[in-house]
């Protein structure tokens, strides 16, 4: 049935980096209409495990260890599930190093109240997104979104690719996103979108918005700054290369994905075509696009199962400056070169390559506080390797060597190195110092001065003693 | 040893005269006097033991007034070469008192020789912990 988890061994035959079995939880009934999805991930070399919602068999978690390295839930309007998929049982596949997609329905279940602990803020139920741009023949709930639209900051992983051609057909409830650092948003919401309960014909949406725009806006869920998928992931572990600091299975981070609508994930809308209206010369023309869903579905997925933006440390070393080999301790003042070498994921090849793409890692030296905190650039010449120079305090104590980088849809990196610093010892000091020199001098000529004295004081006293003998 | 009580007992007596005559004179002829009774009553071998007591406070001031003014930094050096002059000042005083002759009396059983001796073994243990002080 599923393999065994394997938290971080050698990647499988898929392209994940962590494991290559996948429980899809889908009413039996539909799970044609994910056909060219599910192809898509067998495809890639995961092993596709289906369950219903209320079926008891196979369990996601058995004994304490999870049954599978990735779960995706795309019954979304499920009402009841089996006794073991409740928000507890998936918070405990997060921190057990599983990967999750979940998908939210337009009704009410146990991811509309577990969203929030992801600090997503979901609208009252059953409010879909809706849009009236562009015009279109569909229903003003099914929304096509241009992918190539979308601002991604620099320090984030860009999720969705180039290779996704065309607009992403969504249908399903947005969500705001709180300020948790952790969660990202994947795919906005266009900026003419709203959240508005159409239930009861159209003639209704006007007057939400009318009321809406009454009270100032308040209460309504509109806007680009909405998100229809958005990402998480967890802090737990170091996912790779931890240091010695991590406690043994807890070198596992895992990853969330959100998205409004299982509907985004369908073989409906991976065929449906975009209609646009091209101006031309001559007026206008109506060209059909294929739509981006296929494609998104899967990079999505693949976000989520760990395999891109997946990064590890490989091995961190630190020395002294003209020295090769790795000190117990160092001396204050000490110049210190620190390396470390750091990985990414390849999905393509499943396997680990140099990554040399880091732009602003940074190195902390820290007792308590950090003393010294400095950018940790690429070695141009040596893939993957990242290097810095820097003098240690003039201040003894164990200090760690601290990496810290988390950014939003990398894998975040943590790794912590203790190192006593020293004064030096009692021979470690300079010596004959230019500025002692008239201290060096009054002492040579104390000394001079004392020999001369005794030889002069002697001699002068043999003579007084030849004068009394004379006498 | 009986010459240099003759002398001892000359110069005693010789010394009571600028003594009486201080508080008569102004002050520069004072001084004069007083440089003058050194000068002519005060033994060769005493003499020689001021210049080297001159000097080392000398060194003492110069190394002092470079720690101020320019630099205390290796501050051990400084303490060493300080120390060293003071020590030997103090050392070489002591001496100075033993083989004086007026103070015959209070040093009845400590002969010159015996006092020569203290002096130089006194120093030598000085200059080792100067020089271990030095760095």
């Amino acid at each position: 049935m599923a393999a065994p988890h394997t938290p971080f061994l050698n990647p499988g035959k898929s392209a994940s980096s962590t494991g290559d079995s996948v429980l899809v939880i889908l009413e039996p009934a539909k799970k044609a209409e994910y056909s060219i999805f599910l192809a898509g991930l067998e495809k890639k070399g995961y092993s596709v495990t289906l369950r219903a919602p209320k079926e008891e068999q196979p369990l996601v978690i058995e004994d304490g260890v999870p049954n599978f390295s990735h779960v995706m839930l795309l019954a979304s309007d499920t009402k009841n599930f089996a006794k073991d998929i409740n928000p507890q049982s998936l918070v405990q596949l997060l921190s057990l190093g599983t990967n999750l997609v979940l998908t939210l329905g337009l009704k009410q279940n146990l991811l509309t109240s577990l969203a929030p602990e992801f600090s997503l803020l979901l609208p009252p139920p059953a409010t879909p997104l809706v849009s009236f741009f562009p015009e279109r023949s569909d229903s003003p709930t099914v929304i096509p979104i241009d992918v190539s639209s979308q601002s991604i900051p620099n320090d984030t992983f860009s999720v969705l690719s180039s290779q996704v051609n065309g607009k992403v057909w969504f249908s399903g409830t947005p969500f705001a996103l709180n300020s948790n650092p952790l969660v990202f948003p994947i795919l906005h919401a266009p900026v003419e979108s709203f959240a508005a309960d159409l239930s009861d014909g159209s003639g209704l949406v006007s007057d939400a918005l009318a009321d809406a725009s009454e009270k100032g806006g308040e209460g309504l869920w509109a806007g680009s700054s909405l998100a229809v998928v958005a990402g998480f992931q967890t802090l737990i572990g170091g996912g790779t290369g931890h240091g010695a600091d991590a406690g043994p299975g807890e070198d596992q981070q895992a990853r969330a994905v959100w998205v409004g609508g299982a509907s985004l994930f369908t073989d409906e809308f991976a065929n449906k075509k975009v209609v646009e209206k091209v101006v031309q010369e001559r007026g206008m023309k109506v060209v059909e696009n294929p739509s981006g869903n296929k494609q998104a579905a899967l990079e999505i997925a693949g976000w989520a199962f760990q395999e891109r933006g997946v990064l590890r440390i490989d091995e961190v070393t630190h020395h002294k400056v003209n020295q090769t080999g790795p000190v117990e301790m160092y001396t204050t003042n000490d110049e210190i070169v620190y390396t470390i070498r750091i990985s990414s994921f390849n999905p393509l090849t499943k396997k680990w390559e140099p990554y040399s793409g880091l732009k602003d890692l940074q190195l902390e030296f820290t007792m308590l506080d950090p003393h010294i905190r400095t950018s940790l650039p690429p070695v141009s010449g040596k893939p993957g390797t990242y290097s810095t120079t820097f003098r240690a305090p003039d201040r003894h104590g164990v200090f760690k060597f601290a990496i810290s980088h988390k950014r939003k849809g990398f894998t975040h990196l943590h790794h912590t190195l203790s190192v006593p610093v020293v004064p030096p010892r009692h021979d470690g000091y300079p010596r004959f110092l230019s500025a002692a020199w008239p201290y060096y001098a009054g002492a040579i000529s104390t000394s001079v001065g004392f020999l001369l004295f005794c030889v002069i004081y002697i001699a002068g006293e043999a003579k007084e003693e030849k004068k009394s003998k004379k006498e | 040893m009986a010459p240099k009580l003759s002398t001892a007992q000359s110069s005693s007596a010789a010394s009571s005269k600028p003594t009486k005559a201080t508080p008569q004179s102004p002050l520069p002829s004072s001084f004069s006097a007083l440089f003058k009774a050194y000068t002519q009553n005060t033994s060769s071998r005493l003499k020689f033991i001021d210049a080297f007591l001159v000097f080392l406070m000398a060194s003492g001031i110069l190394q002092f007034v470079y720690c101020v003014l320019v630099t205390n930094f290796p501050f051990n050096a400084f303490l060493a070469g300080f120390s060293s002059t003071v020590g030997q000042f103090v050392l070489t005083a002591s001496l100075r008192q033993q083989v004086n002759p007026e103070n015959k009396l209070e040093f009845k059983e400590v002969s010159h020789e015996r006092a020569f001796a203290d002096f130089v073994v006194g120093s030598i243990v000085l200059h080792f912990f100067v020089y271990n002080f030095l760095g």
